[in-house]
């Protein structure tokens, strides 16, 4: 069964109390997101863009408001179902990579599998053609303290895609990263995102994401200040 | 457990064999090894004065051929060096938890439940515990011999002291043995019981909050 909508938010938004103030770290957004979209969330540090990442990612709950993944309302999931959604349904890329350091890369992009039950002989076939597919075939019994920067962020893009997401969610991939390598990462981004039809969500202030993303969510103040689809950017640019 | 449909998923169930979690676990041991000593070594401490303070009595006992008692305050200070070592394992442990936020956060982006997590830090220190049991066993017995070797040669009434092979065969298997067990089983309880605030707490943890947290 096939949805129009990956994501979709209503009115959601996220406060946290610090004393007597109020931060609004997302106060009422709404984006629909359609499946196969690469889709940049752009803003200043600040705007809510993590905030945003952790909402759809079923990592935090929202103080008010709604989202949908595969039209499923995942306010209403209970702990047991949230950890479900987050081992199959999405794939996580964080700018420190956050590998397990004790792993190998191998081992790293086994562990969701293991969480999903997949047979042991299955795990290491698809882990190692996973991370062959990013290019990382000669370093499967590395661990990450043995790997570059640009290497450890191929394993944690592996790793997102251990259980056929359906979102990958990325904040901000790049930002750790040279600009050569950032490159890098993006386009392999986009790659996988094409090959494997999986919707591409990022949170980054790297412009370079602008050219492969399909539209960019600009974020100010916790608010969408507006949507952009590539080639209105582009146009932008020649003006 | 609430395997079952949601809206068009067909929720599934998540799975941590003990094998893997086991493997994981020593893993960490092995990476993080110098504060895994530390650990250790508190448990040994607190298991060796066990151990010794016992086997003093029995060696009290053969070397005088007269019934010798463990008098009050000697269980009293068994029961606060066991009570420092424990206090001791817990903050070792917080700070096991502390230092690892942004995997407990990872670890629960890649489907781990609460649970898993509570098993992770629960069998690191089984380990640690049955590990610390048996080297503390060990250090207890050295000590209990090489007391009765210089306090009671002279005046050996029956010349078992002498050697420390001796001193293990007046003792009789069963006593050793028992110590052995009861060293091993109560570092185990003990370090359990240690970890199970700080285990707990990092199982707990909010997956954003954890995340957001720079070591």
């Amino acid at each position: 069964m096939r949805y129009e909508y990956t994501v979709e938010t209503e009115d959601l938004a996220k406060y946290y109390y610090m004393g007597k103030y109020v931060i609004k770290a997302l106060d009422g957004v709404n984006i629909k997101i359609r499946r196969g979209e690469y889709v940049s969330i752009m803003g200043p540090s600040g705007s809510g863009k993590t905030t945003l990442f952790n909402m759809i990612g079923g990592l935090d709950r929202p103080t008010r408001g709604k989202v949908y993944i595969d039209e499923v309302d995942i306010s209403k999931l209970d702990a047991y179902e949230l950890a479900w959604l987050r081992c199959r349904k999405i794939g996580y890329i964080f700018q420190t990579f956050n590998l397990i350091p004790v792993l190998t890369a191998l081992e790293n992009v086994m562990l969701p599998m293991i969480f999903a039950g997949v047979p042991r002989e299955e795990r290491i076939k698809r882990a190692t053609e996973l991370l062959e597919r990013v290019g990382l075939g000669d370093r499967l019994h590395h661990k990450p303290p043995e790997l570059s920067g640009g290497q450890q962020q191929r394993v944690a893009i592996a790793r997102a895609l251990a259980n056929d997401p359906a979102i990958v969610l990325a904040d901000e991939p790049t930002g750790n990263l040279d600009l050569h390598t950032g490159l890098e990462i993006i386009n392999l981004l986009r790659t996988l995102n094409k090959e494997k039809g999986v919707t591409i969500v990022t949170a980054t202030h790297d412009l370079k994401m602008i050219d492969v993303s399909d539209r960019i969510i600009y974020l100010r103040d916790g608010k969408v200040q507006r949507i952009e689809t590539r080639a209105e950017v582009a146009v932008e640019y020649e003006e | 457990m609430s395997a079952g449909k949601v809206g068009t998923w067909e929720i599934g169930e998540i799975k941590l064999p003990l094998s893997e979690a086991f493997r994981i676990s020593l893993e960490n041991i092995r990476k993080r090894f110098v504060r895994a000593a530390i650990t250790t070594a508190s448990i040994v401490l607190g298991i060796a004065f066990m151990v010794s303070i016992l086997l003093m009595a029995q060696i009290q006992q053969i070397a005088r051929g007269a019934p010798e008692t463990i008098r009050a305050y000697q269980y009293w200070l068994l029961f606060i060096s066991l009570l420092v070592s424990g206090v001791g394992i817990t903050n070792s442990m917080l700070i096991a938890v502390a230092e690892r936020y942004k995997e407990i956060g990872t670890m629960k982006c890649l489907g781990a439940l609460d649970r898993h997590i509570l098993i992770f830090f629960l069998l690191e220190s089984l380990i640690i515990g049955g590990v610390g049991g048996i080297a503390g066993y060990i250090v207890g017995l050295i000590a209990g011999i090489v007391y009765g070797y210089t306090q009671f040669r002279p005046s050996d009434v029956i010349g078992a002291l002498t050697s420390p092979l001796g001193t293990l065969s007046m003792l009789g298997a069963p006593t050793v043995i028992a110590l052995l067990l009861l060293s091993v089983v109560l570092a185990m309880i003990l370090t359990m019981a240690a970890s199970l605030y700080p285990a707990y707490y990092a199982a707990k943890l909010n997956p954003a909050e954890a995340l957001r947290y720079e070591v």
